[in-house]
């Protein structure tokens, strides 16, 4: 991965254009009207801390770290925004500057316990119980379901990869968990800078992946999707990574579910890693129009406004974090939808903090709608 | 206790920006400037009411302090960065809709929204504000005032000025006026102080807030692109639809050079420039707006008069739609904007004189002449209609400069001044849509002559110590020092 220097010609591109457009999607921008806080202000930050002209002071810490890496800069401009802030972050912390304490926190979690949320590694595997699944090992399938830290260590969120286990089952696709050994993708090392432990950690990842004769990964986390694509791109290992939704929009199109439609009106919100990053627009709306009707939010797909939760902005800056979580929900309640969907596990737990408006996640909503046509239309057909 | 300190006290540390890394971003726009000619404020503030500009004016006041107020920072010559240090006044924190009168086709907006929030703001109602310069989505109210840009739909709309109905300021001494005449379109009653704001740069007082003229947005439009043998042929033509009783909502001449500039994006699909006929000079964009069975008519119109001018229909769209994404829509493939790849190595620099309507052509060809003298690669020029109803153009004579490269910068200057220069002796203008700033300071007599002094004698009353964005228009010696 390029270091700060590396993107020098870019930042000085962006000095000479100095077009702004990037400020009129920035979320936090549009929140704080501080120019030092979005991208052409902060490029201009990093051109000037490479060409001597101020030192590494507080409000250089804040410029490289408030900011939830969405991609939304880039959607609006033909350079690598992002890959700038990521690169910021970490020539600040090759350069003494000590972690963000939140930051140091999250980064203690995933070295002791192998997930950033302080859980025993036996947590991964609780949400796996009563659905056999079978454990990664050689000679065994092909295709791993990664479920994600987050997901799987949270309770709350257990649901959603319940759901997303269940209908891989039902579609037929035969894969295995890792269990309580499945590691951290990195996403997390990445975002704040510690790019030499994400390099390690994604070599070993990809390591493992290859012993146990992965060929395919399938994910319910969008930050492990852009993750570990990113890693199996630059490892040069043949593994194909999807997100769930890619994989499961192909039984609602072939018409394998026995879908119960209902009239509600539901909006869906672009995890900022699965969309713009990734990518994967149309497979969750194909889910969405099939259970309901879908109502955009003026802000959608590329364009799609980011919840707050990314990058570390949540635990180290909660206040500008929660209201670009108000915005976004505010956004959706305009549609006059009544349910946000989605398919990320941070854009959910952020977005349900706001009150007002029912969150749901993109797989649970798809298999209750299927659940609730086999209960209601006399087939005993159980959920696979 | 220091000025610093006392904006601190009176407006909280959270509207105070003293870090040098702070004072950096907010020191450039997008004119070319050689790194060490970069002068940062020494404190940024961020107002979020006129009361907070009050304040602040009135610290500097006090203290004799310098005051540049900016908008989106992406003015073409400097006119909204500070040379003398001082204050910044980063107007984009006051970016409320006040009013939306639809009754009344009017908006009031704080002068840091930008053209494109206000435009957010009034759709729902079937109306728009029509100054729509390249930079709408980060030019705000009061810097498109301030320094009276272009507008892609002025030969319908005209410019900022046209939509302008009233304005607050607060001026050098931090006294809150209101200029203009409410929402009336128009006053014979007084003189038009209001007038006095479009191009003044911030050197008279801070543009807080304005009231703007708005427009029923059109139902349908038609873009074309005409190519003409001479950029003559692209004038008379125009005046011969005006006679027609046509009514054109845009109208832009770019020379072939131009186009280039235009179709960068068209050029990294195809991996080459647009194919236009070797004879052709000029190439005339043209857009009609309205219902759609008077949009055709007038369009049908449009080239069957073109035919006695030997203009030629640009037949493949791409080109026509690609130059127009970059002139209007800015609907960039995600990740693909054009801007930044036009410009790795250079920047963007221009010279924007105005001149009769029947010397463009001979004018383009002193631009060409004067670009080589002075060694700067040609980018072309474009003459846009910015006036309402007739032939009145702004001029873009377009170079690129290494910004990087002093020799260079000075020739770029050289080369600006040289057109300027020239325009005033073709009977014309120095200036159509980026003011005088610093640049054309020196010889602002030039073109003004006696009234210059009158000029002065208007910047002293409006800001008797010379502390408003002091180096634009006059030396900072000629407001007070």
């Amino acid at each position: 991965m390029n270091g700060l220097e590396e993107f020098r010609e870019e930042l000085e591109t962006c000095f000479g254009t100095s077009c702004g457009f990037c400020e009129r999607g920035c979320p936090v921008y549009q929140t704080l009207k501080v120019k030092t806080l979005c991208m052409r202000g902060r490029n201009r930050t990093m051109l000037g801390l490479l060409q001597g002209r101020f030192e590494i002071t507080p409000a250089v810490v804040q410029a490289a770290f408030e900011c939830t890496l969405c991609g939304n800069c880039d959607r609006w401009c033909s350079l690598k925004n992002t890959e700038h802030t990521r690169a910021f972050r970490e020539y600040l912390l090759k350069h003494g500057v000590e972690p963000m304490k939140e930051h140091s926190s999250l980064l203690a979690s995933i070295k002791n316990y192998g997930n950033p949320w302080f859980q025993p590694r036996s947590a991964r595997n609780r949400w796996t119980k009563g659905l056999n699944i079978s454990k990664a090992s050689p000679g065994g399938p092909e295709v791993l379901f990664f479920a994600g830290c987050t997901s799987a260590v949270t309770k709350p969120l257990n649901r959603s990869l319940v759901a997303s286990a269940r209908l891989l089952q039902r579609a037929g696709v035969k894969f295995a968990t890792m269990g309580q050994d499945e590691p951290c993708c990195g996403s997390t090392l990445l975002r704040v800078g510690q790019t030499m432990a994400f390099e390690e950690l994604s070599r070993e990842n990809m390591r493992k992946f290859e012993s146990l004769g992965i060929k395919k990964i399938v994910t319910a986390c969008p930050g492990c999707y852009t993750t570990l694509k990113k890693s199996v791109e630059s490892s040069g290992v043949k593994i194909d990574v999807r997100h769930v939704a890619q994989e499961i929009s192909g039984l609602v199109r072939q018409g394998k579910l026995d879908l119960k439609r209902s009239t509600e009106r539901l909006t869906y919100h672009d995890p900022c890693h699965l969309g713009r990053l990734g990518g994967v627009f149309e497979e969750p709306r194909e889910i969405v129009n099939a259970v309901g009707t879908l109502v955009e939010m003026p802000n959608n797909r590329y364009e799609s406004r980011c919840c707050g939760a990314g990058a570390g902005l949540q635990s180290a800056f909660p206040k500008l974090s929660r209201e670009l979580a108000t915005k976004r929900v505010a956004e959706a309640r305009a549609t006059g939808a009544t349910t946000i969907v989605t398919s990320c596990p941070f854009c959910e737990t952020q977005l349900r903090t706001v009150p007002g408006i029912k969150v749901v996640d993109l797989m649970e909503l798809l298999l209750d709608s299927a659940q609730d046509v086999e209960k209601g239309n006399g087939n005993n057909r159980k959920a696979a | 206790m220091t000025y610093i300190d006392e904006l601190v006290a009176v407006l909280g540390r959270e509207k105070v920006l003293t870090d040098p890394s702070e004072k950096f971003v907010y020191g450039a726009d997008w004119s070319p400037r050689t790194p060490d000619e970069f002068v940062p404020p020494d404190v940024v503030v961020l107002p979020r009411s006129t009361k907070d500009v009050q304040r602040l004016v009135k610290i500097a006041y006090a203290h004799d302090i310098p005051v540049t107020a900016g908008g989106g920072l992406t003015g073409m010559l400097g006119g909204a960065v500070p040379i003398f240090g001082g204050i910044y006044v980063d107007t984009t924190t006051m970016n409320a809709i006040v009013e939306i009168d639809p009754k009344n086709q009017t908006v009031r907006a704080q002068a840091g929204a930008t053209l494109q929030e206000v435009n957010d703001a009034v759709q729902p109602y079937d109306l728009w504000l029509p100054h729509q310069p390249e930079s709408k989505w980060v030019s705000t109210v009061g810097s498109a005032i301030a320094c009276d840009n272009d507008s892609t739909f002025g030969v319908r709309y005209g410019k900022i000025l046209n939509c302008l109905l009233s304005a607050e300021i607060v001026t050098g001494t931090g006294e809150i006026l209101e200029l203009g005449h409410r929402k009336a379109h128009f006053t014979s009653s007084g003189y038009k102080l209001k007038d006095l704001l479009a191009g003044s740069e911030g050197t008279l007082g801070i543009i807080t807030e304005a009231t703007l003229k708005l427009e029923p947005i059109p139902p349908s439009r038609r873009v074309d692109m005409l190519v003409f043998p001479r950029m003559g042929a692209a004038v008379d033509y125009l005046s011969r639809l005006l006679k027609a009783g046509l009514c054109i909502e845009a109208a832009h001449i770019n020379c072939k050079r131009r186009l280039r500039f235009y179709t960068h994006s068209y050029k990294l699909k195809h991996g080459k420039d647009p194919d236009i006929p070797q004879w052709a000079e000029a190439l005339l964009a043209i857009a009609f707006a309205g219902d759609v069975e008077v949009v055709d008519s007038h369009r049908a119109h449009a080239l069957k008069i073109a035919k006695e001018f030997e203009a030629q229909l640009v037949e493949e769209r791409e080109i026509v739609d690609s130059w127009w994404m970059s002139k209007y829509t800015l609907d960039f493939e995600p990740f693909k904007q054009t801007w930044p790849d036009s410009q790795t190595k250079k920047k963007f620099g221009a010279a924007d004189p105005g001149v009769p309507v029947g010397r463009l052509e001979e004018f383009y060809h002193k631009f060409i002449s004067v670009a080589e003298k002075h060694g700067l690669e040609i980018i072309g020029m474009n003459a846009y209609l910015a006036h309402p109803n007739s032939i009145g153009f702004s001029l873009s004579c377009a170079v690129f400069v290494n910004y990087r490269d002093k020799d260079e910068v000075r020739r770029f200057r050289e080369f600006h001044d040289e057109l300027s220069r020239l325009a005033v002796a073709f009977e014309g203008t120095m200036s159509t849509f980026m003011s005088d700033t610093y640049q054309k300071a020196p010889y602002l007599e030039l073109e003004h002559g006696a009234s210059l002094k009158y000029m002065r004698e208007v910047k002293r009353l409006f800001d008797p110590k010379g502390i408003m964005n002091p180096g634009k228009k006059f030396g900072r010696e000629g407001a007070g020092r």
